[in-house]
């Protein structure tokens, strides 16, 4: 993409996606929903991720230089209301999973130098570690700051021996000066639709989940595909009105707790939280 | 740079690219050091195999299908390695070659109860997932193409080396090369498709 082309065709490319209809005919769409009543804030799928997706862990010192690699972190956040109403102001926080938003106009993909994020017709937002040169571009054009930046060779210490052992084959190990992001577990959406296409079908819903969603103890993350209109994720997006090519979701009546984080950005995130409930006078 | 030159750079930019489109898709390696038409090197570097296993002999001279022993390759991403088990399955049984020297090193490991360290020949970067399950669904068991030709595409003829060599690129722009061809979807058919090309199909 030229320069020239990139100028003048600037408007379209923030604007043309996602049109109506773009994956009426897609066999996959991976999709989320992250229910925060029902986070209870345990990490589990983080842990979950750190297994799953060799992630390294970093350690104290860096992770407070902001330099820990968690692909999904639970942030908490402590409502106003709520400190007030408890003697207790440390407690009673509001956790919120944040993860890759796998944004449809993804802020991060028309930055990179290199052309090694893109979007995959299944509407993932795709990183190509080896094609990477490590700009942090996209990084710091990302709202969600979900994207991690190898700023050590984690390899060399992160995993010593024999940790080395438990690492997933089906998983690239980064080395230093790449950026990585959540993949929403493409290794085993590849393994499973691998399998789905030489039994000549489309992967049913449940069959595949992503490390997070399967290890969440109280089953907050759904997760599944958006195409397939009868998949629970489909119609959890259906019911909580939220409408993948809108910017801003109208609801129809009170109680309805779909949203989705910072979609008035338009980046048409692919994952959708509903609103955490609290009774605080009881 | 003067006109004539530069009609001649034109020509021979024509003629280079030329020969990249119609270049054979699989042409056998020939001889170490030489290349293959569409420019590597014709066969990899030498792997000196624990036994030099002869392919000639199995797939070439008796015709055994490549996936009798290279079993995962239907059904998962790698091939797979025979173990030992499956050589002494037949060999046990065929007591003409018992004497010659590559089988009676087999049958030493056998009786120690050894693996065989077989190395590797064909092997891709760790960012890389290759699957055989997909080329082998599509070009063997749904077109019915031979199983030499199907499994040369990527490895050579095989069938008329003893250990294997490696003889195309496995670089991505080879990859890409054929992916970008159209194919015919079904042997007959008009309609033609080409390979995916979306990167995290193979980059992992």
């Amino acid at each position: 993409m030229s320069l020239s082309n990139l100028i003048q065709n600037w408007n379209s490319f923030r604007t043309r996606r996602p049109y109506e209809g773009q994956y009426e005919d897609a066999p996959y769409k991976w999709a989320m929903v992250i229910d925060l009543d029902s986070c209870i804030g345990c990490n589990a799928c983080t842990v979950a991720c750190y297994a799953e997706n060799n992630l390294p862990v970093v350690g104290k010192e860096r992770f407070g230089k902001g330099q820990a690699m968690h692909w999904i972190r639970i942030e908490r956040y402590w409502g106003a209301d709520e400190a007030k109403a408890t003697e207790f102001p440390e407690r009673g926080a509001e956790y919120l999973p944040m993860l890759c938003q796998q944004c449809e106009a993804a802020p991060c993909e028309p930055v990179c130098p290199v052309g090694a994020t893109h979007h995959s017709p299944d509407g993932l937002n795709t990183q190509v570690y080896n094609r990477c040169v490590g700009s942090r571009y996209c990084s710091a054009n990302c709202p969600y700051k979900v994207r991690y930046f190898n700023w050590w060779n984690y390899p060399d210490r992160a995993w010593p021996n024999p940790l080395e052992l438990q690492l997933n084959p089906d998983v690239t190990v980064r080395s230093k000066g790449v950026m990585e992001k959540c993949t929403f577990c493409m290794q085993r959406l590849r393994a499973g639709m691998d399998k789905a296409k030489t039994e000549g079908r489309i992967l049913a819903d449940g069959e595949v989940l992503t490390a997070c969603a399967q290890a969440c103890p109280t089953s907050a993350i759904t997760f599944g595909n958006w195409a397939d209109k009868k998949s629970k994720v489909a119609r959890m997006w259906k019911n909580q009105q939220v409408d993948l090519a809108k910017n801003s979701q109208e609801k129809s009546e009170e109680g309805i707790r779909g949203y989705r984080i910072l979609e008035d950005l338009n980046t048409y995130p692919s994952v959708v939280y509903l609103e955490r409930l609290r009774n605080l006078e009881a | 740079m003067n006109y004539g030159k530069r009609i001649f750079l034109w020509i021979m930019l024509f003629w280079i690219g030329s020969a990249q489109v119609f270049a054979e898709p699989f042409v056998q390696g020939g001889p170490i050091g030489s290349q293959t038409s569409d420019g590597y090197d014709a066969l990899g570097p030498v792997v000196e195999q624990p036994i030099e296993f002869p392919h000639n002999t199995h797939a070439g001279r008796m015709q055994i299908n490549c996936m009798y022993c290279h079993t995962y390759a239907r059904r998962s991403n790698v091939s797979g390695i025979p173990r030992l088990d499956k050589c002494m399955g037949c060999h046990n049984l065929i007591e003409g070659v018992k004497d010659r020297p590559r089988i009676k090193k087999l049958f030493e490991y056998w009786e120690n109860k050894q693996p065989i360290p077989w190395k590797k020949v064909h092997d891709l970067p760790d960012f890389v997932r290759f699957n055989h399950e997909r080329h082998i669904q599509r070009f063997y068991f749904q077109e019915k193409r031979p199983i030499r030709e199907t499994c040369g595409y990527c490895h050579g003829d095989i069938a008329s080396m003893t250990t294997a060599r490696r003889v195309k690129a496995l670089s991505m722009g080879w990859c890409v090369s054929c992916h970008q061809k159209d194919h015919l979807e079904k042997a007959g058919s008009t309609v033609t498709s080409h390979g995916p090309n979306d990167c995290w199909l193979c980059h992992k």
